[in-house]
This record gives structure tokens, sequence and C-alpha cells, in this order.
């Protein structure tokens, strides 16, 4: 497992803190943990960004990783 | 190349001058909605002296939009805010060419109105038109400037215009799937600092000069989020380490089939049924065909299992149990608009088809000789 740090934006962070530790060892695990811990997650669209890279596919973590959850806005 | 007084501060502006003032001159942006957002871009865009500029927005101004919605007075209220919007902006600058759209961009004209145009700008407030526009832009290889607001924070990026390294991403390739309308609150659920469409826009315009001028580093492949509660901004790359694969969204309405080979497209395929398959179709359980004809229209057609006639369709989308939808109309045409629409709200969960042709062809390929 490796301790990364999670920032929540936009209403993702009315559901979580906007910034915490975790521990995880690839992404699909930080989200599998997040939707079991905040259960209103449900199917959220989240754009998901390891270290300022936006990632689609499973990345394995390191220690001090910062995992950024971008969801959708639609206002204008 | 002529002088004008009006854009004296341009011209004196270390690398910018008369070269940059001459690339705005002969641009041509379309700016979708004139809220909140298409405020500012059109109010900076046209003192600026963008040449030509395009305004979709079918809506009227309220009251409610006055906190926020600059271009407008008290006395326009209930006036349509693409006609306000042109005629302030062309007190404005007289220079600049304003043309209205006072229409609800959709799937069947969004292509003809996008492409008059060398940029885009999405300042839309829902996602659906947002995906019409990705989509379309994405076909006809339109640069498009992306902004979205959520109470306090902003998102800017640019889609469709190559990086260095030759690669150009789109709001598909951070959310592939259109997200349901609960995820992200407009701004009448929601509520909105009236001030953060004027910031968010005004960086929205400002990515449209650099794209246009060449100056700076504009935000090709990358999403800026911008909080104006204590002015801290990220901005993350947006990379193709795995590629969505786009595949005919919209082409075939579109009528730009030329631009298939190049576009990346989305989304599973709209696959099209030949009438002589439809029989074999329909004898699969998990197959419902849906008739989107209105009610009155002739002739009958017997293979369908529900009748939803077109203009109530999104309404009644859930309607529709079956995990492979094959939709059909008289000859097929509106069949694809009817499949898009159940694309946009099932997204992957469902394979939608449609039927070649329509239920003309079929009855023409079944006739008794």
């Amino acid at each position: 497992m490796k301790k990364i740090k999670i920032l929540a934006f936009g209403p993702l962070a009315e559901i979580m803190e906007k910034e915490f530790l975790m521990e995880a060892v690839d992404t699909k695990m930080v989200l599998d943990t997040l939707v079991q811990q905040f259960p209103s997650l449900g199917d959220r669209k989240i754009a998901l960004a390891v270290n300022g890279k936006i990632r689609k596919d499973v990345v394995l973590l390191q220690d001090q990783d910062t995992v950024a959850l971008l969801p959708p806005y639609s206002g204008g | 190349m002529q002088w004008k007084a009006r854009y004296e501060r341009h011209y004196s502006l270390p690398g910018f001058g008369h070269l940059a003032q001459e690339k705005l001159a002969a641009a041509k942006v379309l700016v979708i909605g004139a809220g909140g957002l298409g405020c500012p871009v059109l109010q900076y865009l046209t003192a600026g002296g963008v040449g030509c500029i395009g305004i979709v927005d079918f809506d009227t101004i309220q009251l409610s939009n006055l906190q926020r919605q600059t271009l407008y007075r008290t006395d326009h209220v209930g006036l349509l805010k693409c006609q306000v919007a042109a005629q302030q902006l062309r007190a404005i600058n007289p220079d600049v060419k304003i043309i209205e759209h006072p229409v609800q961009l959709d799937q069947n004209q969004a292509d003809l109105i996008i492409q008059q145009y060398d940029i885009i700008v999405d300042c839309t407030d829902n996602f659906a038109v947002r995906y019409v526009i990705n989509d379309c832009c994405v076909i006809l290889q339109k640069p498009l400037v992306f902004a979205a607001i959520y109470q306090y924070e902003g998102q800017i990026a640019i889609f469709n215009v190559e990086n260095d390294q030759g690669m150009a991403c789109n709001y598909r390739d951070l959310f592939p799937v259109v997200p349901t309308a609960e995820e992200a609150p407009n701004c009448i659920e929601n509520g909105v600092l009236g001030v953060l469409p004027g910031i968010i826009g005004l960086m929205q315009a400002t990515e449209v000069i650099k794209l246009i001028t060449g100056i700076g580093e504009p935000l090709i492949n990358k999403l800026m989020t911008f909080n104006v509660l204590n002015y801290q901004s990220m901005i993350v790359e947006i990379t193709d380490d795995a590629p969505v694969q786009v595949e005919n969204m919209g082409i075939t309405t579109l009528g730009i089939k030329e631009h298939v080979d190049h576009a990346r497209l989305l989304d599973e395929d709209i696959s099209g049924i030949q009438p002589h398959e439809i029989e074999v179709y329909r004898s699969d359980s998990d197959v419902s065909i849906i008739d989107i004809r209105e009610s009155d229209e002739e002739p009958a057609f017997p293979m369908a299992d529900q009748g939803i006639p077109l203009s109530v369709l999104y309404a009644r989308m859930d309607e529709v149990r079956a995990s492979h939808i094959i939709v059909v109309c008289q000859s097929g045409k509106r069949s694809i608009h009817a499949a898009q629409q159940l694309k946009m709200h099932f997204g992957n969960t469902r394979r939608i088809s449609h039927l070649i042709g329509g239920i003309i062809r079929y009855l023409n390929n079944n006739k008794p000789e």
C-alpha cells in the first residue's frame, strides 16, 4: 500500500474532504475504496489525474503521489 | 494595413502589435451561449476587434440573469438574448461583424453553424449541448475553447488543437459518457457567485485571443480548474494514454462523410441494420424495435415493439427496456437523430441501431413480386 494525497473538486468536495491522505495500491483501488466509503459517489463520472496528468487506465501509485478527482461542471 | 486608434494599446503591446491585431480582425469566432460565460467572452472579443462573431442562444433575458450577465439591462428582461447581445456589441465596436443564431443547438443544425467559424467557444449551461458541440467539433476538426462553472469554481480547456506531438484531445477524453444532470446541477439549482462566470469567461476569452494570435501558452490538451474563494488553480494535462474510440456519432446526420476518416470518433457505433436483417433481430427477446414516427404517419409497421414519437422520445426513453434498441422511421433519417438521442442518454450501456432506409425501403424490398 502506498500513502497518497487526494484532492477533490466541485461537488465531490461536498461528499468528501477537499484534501486528505489515504492508502492505495493503484487508481482503481482509490475509486473502489472511496465509493465504498461514500456510497453517494455511486457511478458519478470522475476524471482522475495522477501527479497532474489525466489517466484513463489503471495506474500503480507511489508514496506521496497526488490524485486529483475532477467531476464535470455544467454551469455557464 | 489600416491603423485604428481603437486598438492603439494593442499595437504598442510588446509581443502583440499590428500583426496580432490583424489576426484578430481576420478571425471568425462562434460563441455558443450568451449567458454568464458568454457575456464577458462576447464583450471582450468584440472590444478587442475579432473580425466576425456569431452568437448562438435561443433564450430570453430573465431578471435573475442580471446578477452576472452584464450585457443586459433591467429593461431588456423578456427580450431575446441573442438580439440584445448583438445590439449591445454592435454599439461597443461597429468594426465587428455580429451574426445572430437564435436557435437551440442540436445535432440537426450544429454542424451547419459550426462549420462557418474558425474557433468555437462553449459557454453553454448543460451537458446535452456540450456533448453535441464537442462531438461536432471533433468531426469538423474545429478548435473548441471550453469553460464550465460550478458554484465558486471554473474549468477551462482547449480541445481539438494538436500539441507539439500532434496529439489533440477532446471533452470525451475527460468524461467519455454524458453525465446525468444531477451530477452537476446548473446555476439555477445550485447558485453561482455572480463574478465567477465573469472571471472564468475572461480566461476563456483570453484563451481565444491566445489561440488566434499565437501568443503565450494556450491550454491545449490541458484542463485548468480555478477557485475564486482562495484563488487556487490547478492545471492537469489531458493525455491520450487510453484514447476513447469515437465512432459514427452523428456523422451521417452531419453530412460530412469526408471527415470521418480523420475524426477520432467517440463512443460505440450507432450501427445501421439492413432491411433484410430486421426479422432476424426481431426474434431476439432482448431487442426492442421502436417506431419513432408521429402517431398519424402511414403506413403501419407491425414489426415495431413500441411506438414512441421522436417529439416525445426524450421524455420517454426509460420506457425502453431491451439491451439492444433498433430505431425505425419512415426513410431512415429521423431514426439517426433518435439513435443519437438514445446514445446520449444511455451511453454505452445499451446497443443502439437504426433501420437503414426506413420503413419505406423495408416495405419496397418485401413487396410481393
